[in-house]
Order: structure tokens, then sequence, then C-alpha cells
């Protein structure tokens, strides 16, 4: 029975770091409330305390709904990202990859140009050419015959992202110079800078509800990174699951991305870093990557919006480091070709 | 009671051609069966309909058709050693050994020491208990199939699958894999393997299902259906059946 106490064991040390985490992420929250442009650069408590008008109304209505956009939607990227990996069995996959930030970028240009862009609108559009995009790699793939089945989506994901990129392409050219292509503008770079309660509240529910259920199915993702008949041997019915999973994935990042623009590197880099730290066990490199997902787009942004007088957008950054958390990981220790 | 029983099962791929033609025989619990059968002939197709991942009418595991199982129940029933698997991320043997315990994992639950105490057990009687925090990324071809034994022995199922258990492994590997499923049959587990090994089929079976081109050519216990005369027609080549001592050898 040792071995079975050591079990437990381990499971608490990664609660316990999974926990640890929660608090680091909550503490910077509140810290970085206090960081920005305004009175001053850097840190500053003392306007606030001294119930400054302005500097009350900045930290309640533009700080607050920003950072915890941040967190959200680091969280969703990152949920959807481990998703992805795990039922497409690629460590490299993410929905960028399969058409669906492309697909979902074209929706919500598409809206714009036509004239109805209200948040809702915006929002069901990238939302339904997500999906689109993802089932037309998910067809095309199939209808490929070079490659094994994971290179063959892969190939498709890249055609598909390729054929929305033009559409979108043209979409800006017919668009209107000053106002549409600006909003097309913002989506292609990515950033929180238009944070608000309203656009936070317009995906909040939804989105938490689409990391519950990816939270819940946390287990079963193991078991679906295999063989579709070992999964359906240890009592899974693999084919309904996947379809579930992949239509929450991507609901879920469609709508963070109708609000935030096109973010890469997080649904990618995070799953990794949650795997070293906790295993490939997805029981916790899932709440992991969540909650790591939280922490570097909150770090990003903070960053972005701190460093200098102009905003850099967040894709940069997250590009910028994940591609060097990227390279550092690959470097560490030989993986054998397994994530 | 019978553990496993087939009537008139036929199947059809969705191309139109016809893999299993009208195949009917009945095991009971604590048999152990090989479907025999050379490259094509359907025995892994014949699998995987008894292990209900293609569904046709006329299976009957413990007397109830497959497809009124739940998946869970189903998961408890029967368990399955597959030709192989392939790992993309790099879990630990135990994670890898616990994944069969999933079908008594509550809706979204995880495993409990419990679980693992039983995992450490299906390790240990497949001698890689020592490994169990050792990435499966790293196995040998011999460590791989046991390691496959190991999920579906930890599984506690009454019935065990196994798609062609020892194919790819060397004679050592070989024994040893032998030796584990003669001990699980031992201690009354239900065995269903594919083989083309007529050796295999005599070493481990007690019942024999010969496939040729999607038809059953007989089926019985192998002491009765294993003969020079069968397993010629079987293979459409000239084999024979001799007696070394208390050992049978076909060659």
């Amino acid at each position: 029975m040792n071995r079975a106490r050591a079990f437990a064991h381990e499971q608490s040390r990664r609660r316990l770091i999974l926990l640890a985490l929660v608090a680091l992420t909550f503490l910077l929250s509140l810290l970085f409330l206090f960081a920005g442009r305004y009175p001053k650069p850097g840190f500053t408590f003392s306007a606030i305390w001294n119930q400054e008008g302005m500097a009350q109304s900045i930290l309640w209505k533009v700080r607050l709904p920003r950072i915890l956009l941040a967190l959200v939607a680091g969280s969703m990227l990152s949920a959807s990202g481990f998703t992805f990996q795990m039922l497409f069995s690629n460590p490299l996959v993410e929905p960028g990859f399969l058409g669906v930030s492309q697909g979902s970028a074209f929706g919500a240009a598409l809206m714009i140009v036509i004239g109805s862009s209200t948040t809702v609108m915006v929002q069901l559009s990238a939302t339904i050419f997500g999906l689109f995009a993802l089932l037309a790699s998910y067809l095309l793939a199939k209808r490929f015959r070079f490659g094994g089945s994971l290179l063959r989506l892969v190939l498709s994901g890249i055609a598909v992202s390729a054929i929305f990129s033009s559409a979108l392409g043209v979409v800006k050219l017919v668009a209107e110079p000053t106002k549409d292509l600006q909003d097309i503008t913002f989506w292609m770079m990515g950033g929180l800078w238009n944070a608000s309660w309203k656009q936070l509240f317009s995906i909040l529910w939804t989105v938490l509800a689409c990391m519950l259920l990816l939270f819940s199915f946390r287990w079963k993702l193991n078991l679906l990174s295999l063989e579709e008949k070992t999964a359906h041997s240890v009592g899974l019915n693999p084919k309904r699951d996947r379809l579930i999973l992949l239509v929450v994935a991507t609901v879920g990042t469609t709508l963070t991305i109708s609000i935030t623009g096109l973010i890469g590197w997080v649904g990618l880099i995070t799953p990794h870093l949650a795997r070293k730290l906790f295993g490939s066990d997805s029981s916790f490199s899932l709440p992991g990557s969540m909650v790591l997902g939280s922490l570097f787009l909150l770090l990003c942004d903070t960053l972005g919006r701190t460093l200098l007088p102009t905003e850099i957008p967040i894709g940069l950054l997250t590009s910028l480091f994940g591609a060097a958390v990227f390279i550092i990981i690959l470097s560490l220790k030989h993986q054998g070709g397994k994530a | 009671m019978n553990a496993l029983q087939l009537d008139n099962v036929t199947y059809t791929y969705p191309s139109g051609t016809k893999a299993l033609q009208t195949i009917s025989f009945a095991i009971e619990e604590g048999s152990s069966l090989a479907i025999l059968g050379s490259n094509g002939a359907g025995k892994s197709t014949l699998l995987d309909l008894i292990l209900g991942y293609k569904q046709e009418p006329g299976i009957r595991i413990f007397g109830k058709e497959i497809s009124t199982y739940g998946r869970k129940e189903l998961g408890r029933t029967l368990a399955l050693v597959p030709q192989t698997e392939h790992y993309h991320f790099s879990f630990t043997l135990l994670d890898y050994t616990l994944f069969g315990r999933s079908p008594y994992l509550q809706a979204m639950g995880n495993p409990t020491a419990d679980d693992a105490e039983i995992a450490y057990q299906a390790l240990e009687e497949v001698g890689l208990a020592s490994y169990a925090d050792r990435s499966i990324t790293n196995l040998s071809g011999g460590e791989h199939q046991l390691l496959l034994l190991a999920r579906a022995i930890a599984q506690q199922s009454k019935i065990l699958l196994l798609d062609e258990p020892t194919s790819a492994l060397d004679p050592a590997n070989r024994k040893k894999v032998l030796s584990i499923l003669s001990s699980l049959h031992q201690r009354g587990k239900t065995l269903v393997f594919t083989t083309h090994d007529a050796n295999l089929a005599y070493a481990l079976a007690t019942h024999v299902a010969m496939l040729k081109q999607g038809s059953l050519l007989c089926f019985g216990k192998k002491e009765e259906v294993v003969n020079t005369e069968m397993l010629t027609t079987l293979y459409a080549t000239e084999l024979t059946v001799c007696q070394l001592g208390t050992e049978t050898l076909i060659y």
C-alpha cells in the first residue's frame, strides 16, 4: 500500500503546485491593477489611495476588466490548444493550425464590412466561420492522399488557413479605410486595449461554460489521445466525445478572439510548459495549462501596456516570448520526439 | 454460461466487400479461444465486432446482446490488447496502466490510490513495476507489448481480447507474454486472441476458430480441429502436426 500512498502524495504535490500558481496569478493580477502609465509610468498606489477620481476610474473601468479579460482569454486559449493537441495526438497543433483562427478573423471582418458590426453579430460570424474552417480542414484531410492522418490534417489546416487569409485580404481591400479597416487590423494584431466590462460580459459566461466543460473532460483527454479503438475499449464513446470537445474548444476560442483579436502561441506554448511541470497526465496538465495561460497573457499584456508610451500589440509579445520559451523547452532535454 | 456467443454474424465493409460471412460459435466462461487464419482472413474485423467497436447484431456477451451494453459496462466486461499503440505524449508507465481503470471512474472523476494499487499490481504481473515512473517513450518493443497487457489487466475485465499478442516479439518476450496469458487463463480469465501462428494457438487455446476468407472453416476444441488436414486447408500449404514428448509442434 506504500505505493498507493506515494501516488496519493504525488497527486497532492501537483495540486499544491497548481494552487500556488493560482495564488501567484491572483496576486500579480492585484498588483498589476496599479501598473500603467497614469498618472505616471510604473506602479502608482498613492493616487488611487488618495481617491483621485481619474485614477480610480481607470482602475475600475479600464484596468480591472482588461486584467480579467487577459485571465479568461489566456485560460481559454490554452485550454483549447491543449484540447486540440490531445484530440489530434499532436503536440504541435493549436486552433490556428487548423484554420480556426483565420476562419474566425474572416468571419468577423466580413460582418464588420457588411455593416452589422454589433458585438453579437461579429461574435456569431466569427464562431460560425471558425467552426466551418475546422470542418473544412477535417473533411479536406480525409480527401488528401498524401502522408499519415496527422500530416494530412496539418496540411489541410495550412491550406484552409491560406484560403481564409486570402479571403480576409479581399475583405480588407473593399473595407472602408477610416473605420472598418482599422477594426479589421485590430483583429490581425490582437490586443486587449478595447477591453470593457460590456465586452467582457458579452463572452464571459459562454467562455466559462466552455472552460468548465473542457476541464470536466480532463481525464478523458488522456484516453482520446490514444488510438480510437483503445479509447473505445476502456469505456469511452470516442467519436461523440471528440466532436463535443472540438466544438466546445472552437466556440470558446472564436468567442475569445472575437474580443481580443488573433493572439498566437498561447495555445501552443502553455500546454508544453504545463506538461513539464505536471507530467503528461491531463488531469493536472490541462488545469495547469489553463492557469499558465492566464499568467502568460497577464504578463504579456501588462508589459505591452506599460513598457512604452505607445502600446505594444499583445500578439507581438506572445509570439516573441512564446517562441523563446519554445526554443528553450525543446533545447533542454532530448524528448524522443514526444511532448 | 456462454461468455461469448456469435449467431450468424456477417460484416460488410462500407465499400461493399464482404469481410465476414455467417460466423457462429460459442465459448464458455474461462475458455481460451484462438481465432486462427492467414493475413486478411477477417480475424481483426471479427475481434472489432466482439469488442463492439464495429457493430453487427448476433453477438452476445454473457447472454446479453452487445449493443445493449453501456460503454463503461462493456469496458468492465471486455479489455483489449491491441497489436500496437502509437504514443504521442510521454505518459509514465503508471499513467498508461491507470487508463485501464477508466470504466470504474465516476463521470468526472480521476483515479484514486486504490486504482493506483491495482495498476501497480498489473505492472508487477508483467514485470514492469520498477519502471512505473519511467516514460513510455523509452520502452523496447517487448516492454511495449507488456505494457499494453498491463493496462488490460488493470481493467479487471472478465474477457481479455488480444490482437496478435506475440507477432512482433522475440522468443524471450514471446515466452514471457505466453506465460502471463497462461497464468491469467488458469485464474479463470476468458481469453480471445487472433493469431496466424498455429503453434501459439495450440499452446494457449482451449478452442480454435479457423477463419478463411471471411468464413468459418471450423470451430471446436483444439484437439478436435487442429490437425494436418484442417491446417493444410486453412493455409493452402502443407503443414504437419506432430507430438514431441508432451509438446505439439506444427510446422
